[in-house]
């Protein structure tokens, strides 16, 4: 008896997944349809849950003005978890059975790069808002993104530190097993070396460490100006912990990876304006388009925008309108106009793209930590 | 800067040796190396936050309250996981069930206060003291006070008690003190308790020293400290002590002198090496097994 009642579920289980599947592939031709990327659970889903807010708030709003093309547009949500195997599922279900026009994501580099070659492969549109590390758009001409790359903002950045400070030596410390960390190194470096400033001490540290008293001691016996940090907000936290321990008077400048609430709840008096680092979006002073995009985000989500749901919102708003121009909504066409995007003002700043689709985006903010908060020190502009 | 270095290797040191104290004793006694006991550590510098933070306890009253609560939590760990193997099964099971222990209270950490670092508060105003060029924190100095204090403490307690005779006892042959009449499940217990607070003082003053904790903080330090008993010459009580001072300063030294990158692997570079050359560590005893 139990027997029969499990083969008879399992074919009323069966039974459901053909009808669902038949009720999604009569596919329309009156919508336009995007496939989000990103994580809402998992590791990085502090960048997927802002970043799908700002995607949803992007797709309402042009269809409140009448859809692109006179047609709607649809997003659909599907959780990566921030999983290579889960993005290659995700990617193939977007592109076979919903027919996506264009793929929206991933915030990370690594994901992005496994849905490229998938989107490249059958010449649909891949736009990631957020990887900043190299090789993407190398992957092919489908491949976009939005976001402020480090090759860019960290010279505009050693240049500040030069010439608005007057830092000109620098003690360099990297996180060795951060990917993140090891490849930004090298371009601080680089940046370090061109505008004719000094590396007086180099160090390296381990993530999940907590003793750094003895780079710290090291430290303050180099007479540096500055402390040039590129791994993650912990560590930089701790570290400076240990700084103001051994009561040396140095600022830390870093990317965008110290950008998490951690590196004040962690630092706390020890990061209180010490701690400077770049990023390509800030709340504070907007510009009319980014006041704009506030006030609606906020009246829906009861809460500030990130970087990544304004860089969300962006490439939405910035397919829309390649899609107008090239008058169509397939990747084949509108792809082309694409790559002409000049001087968009987003509402996470201006983005150009390069002859070989990098974005070049402007300005750089540099934020620090004022009464716990960030708070936006200085814009500088990108040349 | 080789005297700052120093202190600093010290400091880092002496909490090493506060967690080896007890991998050496439960080894001293039981053969056991209980890889539950760096998940202790952990433990007691998370009570001890808890104490501070939600009870504003003082800093004292809070090292003693988490030594207390892990020397019942040890005391416990060793009731549950690992008496009932005694004896019945091979001293391979009750190692994995030390593993599956350490793993399941990591895992409870992360489930009560997730993964992530938690601060620890500033609770003793840090004076700096100038001598000369060297500058000493007058927390490295608590910290390497009380450190000494608890393991003078310690070595008083084995020589001078009747606890501790029959602690020696039980190191010595566990079956002949059963039949002399020493009750040899609690002195057990009671090793497990006396490691336990170690390990948990030694999580507090981390805590302090470093301002942060997280839920698999006793991994890497568990290690760290079985590679100084190891170094110490594991079951050796001087040894444990010794070994973690060594580790500690060695491995500022590397970091101060070589490189950073190879902080982690110092320690355990060092652990092999007296493995090959000196097998039975610094203080060890070579045993001859007698057929």
């Amino acid at each position: 008896m139990k027997k029969r009642l499990a083969v008879l579920l399992c074919v009323v289980m069966m039974l459901t997944l053909v009808v669902g599947c038949g009720g999604n592939s009569s596919n329309n031709e009156d919508v336009i349809k995007l496939g989000y990327l990103g994580a809402k659970t998992g590791s990085v889903a502090n960048y997927g849950i802002p970043a799908e807010k700002g995607m949803k708030l992007a797709i309402e709003e042009l269809n409140e003005n009448g859809g692109v093309l006179g047609k709607e547009l649809v997003g659909i949500y599907e959780d990566n978890k921030g999983e290579n195997s889960d993005v290659a599922i995700i990617v193939d279900k977007y592109i076979s059975r919903d027919k996506v026009a264009a793929l929206v994501g991933d915030p990370c580099t690594g994901l992005t790069k496994v849905a490229a070659d998938l989107a490249q492969k059958n010449e649909i549109v891949i736009f990631s808002p957020g990887a900043t590390g190299d090789g993407v758009v190398e992957i092919g001409d489908y491949v976009f993104r939005n976001t402020l790359l480090d090759i860019f903002a960290v010279p505009a950045v050693v240049e500040w530190m030069i010439e608005e400070k007057g830092w000109g030596n620098m003690a360099v410390i990297t996180t060795l097993d951060i990917g993140y960390s090891t490849d930004l190194t090298p371009v601080f470096k680089k940046a370090i070396d061109e505008k004719g400033a000094k590396i007086v001490f180099e160090d390296t540290i381990n993530s999940g460490e907590t003793d750094f008293t003895a780079q710290v001691t090291k430290l303050k016996n180099a007479k540096a100006d500055v402390l040039v940090f590129t791994g993650y907000y912990t560590e930089a936290a701790l570290f400076m912990n240990e700084v103001k321990k051994q009561n040396l008077d140095i600022v830390l400048v870093g990317g965008d990876g110290l950008y998490g609430q951690d590196l004040a709840k962690l630092g706390q008096n020890a990061v209180e304006e010490r701690v400077i680092f770049y990023c390509g979006f800030s709340s504070d002073q907007p510009s009319p388009e980014t006041a704009e995009f506030l006030e609606k985000y906020r009246a829906k989500f009861n809460e500030d925008p990130d970087m990544f749901s304004a860089q969300y919102y962006d490439a939405v708003m910035i397919l829309a309108k390649a899609m107008e121009d090239a008058g169509s909504a397939d990747p084949k066409v509108f792809r082309n106009e694409l790559a002409k995007l000049k001087d968009y003002p987003g509402v996470s700043g201006n983005t150009t793209f390069r002859e070989d689709r990098e974005p070049i985006k402007s300005p750089v903010c540099l934020i620090t930590i004022k009464d716990g908060e960030f708070t936006l020190l200085e814009q500088i502009d990108v040349k | 800067m080789f005297w700052e270095q120093l202190l600093n290797g010290l400091t880092l040191g002496s909490t090493y040796a506060l967690i080896a104290l007890g991998y050496t004793m439960v080894y001293g006694i039981i053969q056991l190396i209980n890889f539950a006991h760096g998940e202790i550590y952990m433990f007691g510098a998370f009570v001890g936050l808890v104490l501070v933070t939600v009870f504003g306890l003082n800093i004292i009253v809070a090292l003693v309250g988490a030594m207390i609560f892990c020397m019942f939590l040890g005391m416990l760990i060793e009731r549950i996981a690992y008496r009932p193997l005694r004896g019945k099964s091979s001293r391979l099971s009750a190692l994995i069930s030390a593993i599956g222990v350490s793993i399941f209270l990591s895992t409870l950490m992360v489930l009560i206060r997730g993964p992530n670092t938690t601060r620890y508060p500033e609770i003793i105003k840090i004076t700096t003291y100038n001598i000369g060029s060297i500058s000493i924190s007058s927390l490295q100095i608590i910290i390497l006070a009380l450190a000494t204090l608890l393991m003078v403490g310690l070595q008083v307690m084995i020589k001078k008690t009747r606890v501790g005779m029959a602690m020696r006892a039980c190191s010595q042959d566990l079956e002949a003190s059963y039949l002399m009449g020493i009750n040899v499940n609690r002195v057990i217990s009671f090793t497990f308790a006396v490691g336990s607070a170690l390990a948990a003082a030694g999580g507090v003053m981390v805590g302090v020293y470093y301002n942060a904790v997280w839920p698999y903080m006793g991994l890497m330090a568990g290690l760290k400290a079985f590679a100084a008993a190891v170094l110490g010459g594991i079951g050796s009580i001087p040894g444990a002590m010794v070994g973690g001072l060594t580790l500690g300063v060695l491995e500022i030294f590397g970091v101060a002198y070589l490189s950073s990158s190879y902080k982690d692997a110092i320690a355990f570079a060092i652990l092999i090496l007296v493995l090959i050359i000196r097998p039975q560590g610094i203080f060890g005893q070579k045993k001859i097994k007698k057929v």
